[in-house]
């Protein structure tokens, strides 16, 4: 659980702790749709030096937003798979033949065991993915030895490595902004910015609080559960319930020992809960007055100013190039 | 054979890196058989922590735990079967909710025998065995779980326990959230269970009448560390009541109470109200 920091908020007092997260949620609208507008690499390294910038003032650690970006990284990966495999445009970089055959299979299935074993001391896991994914390149390249059971034409274009590239660092930013809201802002004032920004859309039907209040409290729930299921796991875990061992079969009637009790936990919590507001006198859909009201400061002026002229460049950039 | 604890840690950490911990440097023995242990001490303690590394499903982070001669470290071992472990010491957990899932309370109670490996015959008298054994009768086999009052609904759940006919049986407070009576008949239970089969009983309690009628040993633990372990007579006597904020039973903070106002001679270490009653009587006779 802990692991996890992507959607995480982690308690500091840094600049970005201080701003309204109103502002926070349309600076990031706003710089994503410039990471979208930008249009060569040379942009965007400028970019990604701009989030470096903004990350430093903030005094967020770069270490802890690369930790974030680790779920991610699979998805990174395929995409520049992808990216690489299938556009075929522009010149063509290098052309090769891959062979699939009895050697190259095993071979190629020995490097898989190695990465594992390897994988089990190491530090350098993102390292040693990439050695394991040039190993595996190479092996099918060299080891040609007849008959092939499989070949084909791996043919690497120009402009694949340039949008493969590309669109890496364009996530990389995106998942940088993102988390930087994440990190900083906590979900109920998170949800609370998102209900203020969302007021005008009650003139065609949509009630911002009550979409507020549902994310807050399932956003609250979240660990409540968690704590949850784990008392229910050690409960059944005493009864013989072992949850990591066992055949396909029983472990469908652990699942439902777990979830059953959920469920019904999760019932009891939640009527719990509705009579608690009901006796503070809350009424769904009445005005309601808040502890923290949002106050726009002379950091947000200033944010919104930086945000305007990023905005602003890139628009420029767009027109001008 | 039995549990041993061997200066046994264990660490909470959380990711603002402070660490936290539940117990720590315990030593401990609990024999296989025999025992009816009272395991006290105020909210926080590290009781339930305590418990839980009774049957393997907490693992030290420091020492070690001695299960029936298996050897809990930090470390998982894959030599040992850990579910076994659950099936030598059974572990009823304070809120039945946690665990009753099933359409009727018999399949409920099958549940434990059945994951063990025990033909669903035999689960089928098992289940009989343990729900008689809380005091429930046959009639309440076919029904649902859910539709039960809060104290049978503990009582199926010590069921489903027992059912797996463990040596050693740890209960978390099974007796929090009854009324009195429930809470008597409940001690009664036990302590029937304990003089016919010779289990060892563990039961973690924060009723201080029922540990010094009931109990044959007492474990205190305060912020983690364990600060007594002996005899109940020997807790109340002492002044270790006081230094771990616990309580006095009643039959004896009342007649600490009529000595000081009345200036009797009572001797106030008396079980049960009866027996107080009697002492009253007797040194009322006298005077």
């Amino acid at each position: 659980m802990n692991s996890i920091i992507i959607g995480q908020y982690i308690p500091g007092n840094g600049f970005f702790y201080k701003l309204d997260p109103r502002t926070k949620i349309i600076a990031i609208f706003f710089l994503m749709i410039s990471v979208f507008m930008l249009q060569t690499i040379v942009q965007l390294l400028i970019a990604i030096g701009i989030a470096v910038v903004i990350l430093l003032i903030g005094r967020i650690s770069l270490f802890k937003v690369v930790r974030g970006l680790k779920p991610i990284f699979i998805l990174l990966v395929f995409t520049f798979i992808f990216q690489i495999a299938l556009n075929t445009e522009g010149t063509v970089l290098s052309t090769a033949t891959m062979h699939f055959n009895l050697y190259s299979i095993i071979s190629a299935v020995l490097i898989f065991v190695l990465w594992r074993i390897l994988l089990r001391f190491g530090k350098f896991k993102i390292l040693l993915f990439l050695a394991f994914a040039f190993a595996l390149y190479f092996n099918f390249r060299y080891i040609t030895f007849q008959p092939d059971f499989y070949f084909f034409q791996l043919t690497i274009y120009e402009k694949g490595v340039e949008m493969s590239v590309f669109v890496v660092l364009r996530l990389l930013i995106i998942i940088t902004l993102t988390t930087v809201l994440t990190l900083t802002t906590k979900p109920t004032d998170l949800t609370q910015g998102l209900e203020r920004l969302m007021h005008p859309l009650k003139k065609i039907g949509f009630n911002s609080e009550d979409f507020a209040l549902i994310i807050s409290i399932s956003l609250r729930y979240i660990p409540t559960i968690f704590d949850e299921a784990q008392k229910i796991m050690a409960a059944q875990a005493s009864r013989g319930a072992d949850f990591s061992e066992g055949k396909l079969k029983d472990k469908l009637k652990q699942i439902i020992s777990l979830l059953v009790p959920m469920f019904i936990i999760a019932f009891m919590r939640s009527e719990e809960l509705a009579d608690a507001m009901e006796s503070r006198n809350f009424v769904p859909g009445e005005k309601r007055t808040r502890i923290n009201i949002l106050r726009f400061s002379i950091i947000d002026i200033y944010t919104g100013l930086f945000t305007l002229a990023c905005f602003a460049g890139t628009i420029l950039v767009k027109v001008m190039l | 054979m039995g549990i041993r604890f061997r200066n046994v840690s264990h660490e909470y950490s959380s990711y603002t890196k402070k660490t936290y911990k539940a117990i720590q440097d315990i030593n401990l023995s609990i024999e296989g058989t025999n025992e009816f242990i009272a395991l006290v001490g105020h909210t926080g303690s590290g009781k339930s922590t305590l418990a839980k590394h009774m049957n393997a499903l907490m693992f030290p982070t420091d020492g070690s735990v001695e299960i029936f001669g298996s050897e809990v470290t930090k470390k998982r071992n894959k030599k040992i079967k850990y579910n076994d472990l659950r099936r030598q010491v059974g572990l009823v957990f304070q809120f039945p909710e946690y665990q009753l899932f099933e359409e009727t309370v018999e399949k409920d109670i099958m549940f434990g025998p059945l994951n063990f490996k025990v033909d669903s015959e035999k689960a089928k008298t098992l289940a009989r065995e343990a729900l008689s054994l809380v005091g429930l009768d046959d009639s309440y086999l076919n029904r649902n779980p859910f539709n039960l009052s809060g104290g049978e609904k503990k009582r199926v759940s010590i069921a489903g326990i027992l059912a797996i006919d463990p040596k050693v049986l740890v209960l978390d407070e099974p007796t929090s959230g009854l009324d009195p009576y429930g809470r008597q008949v409940l001690m009664n239970l036990f302590s029937d269970i304990h003089k016919k089969t010779n289990k060892s009983i563990i039961i973690i309690t924060h009723d201080m009448d029922l540990v010094y009628r009931y109990f044959k040993r007492v474990i205190v633990l305060k912020d983690g560390e364990l600060t007594f372990d002996g005899t109940p007579d020997k807790l109340f006597q002492s002044d270790i009541i006081e230094q771990n904020h616990l309580d006095l039973p009643n039959t004896v903070k009342a007649l600490k109470q009529l000595n000081e106002k009345l200036n009797l001679n009572l001797d106030v270490y008396q079980k049960t109200p009866e027996a107080a009653a009697k002492e009253v009587r007797r040194v009322m006779k006298h005077e």
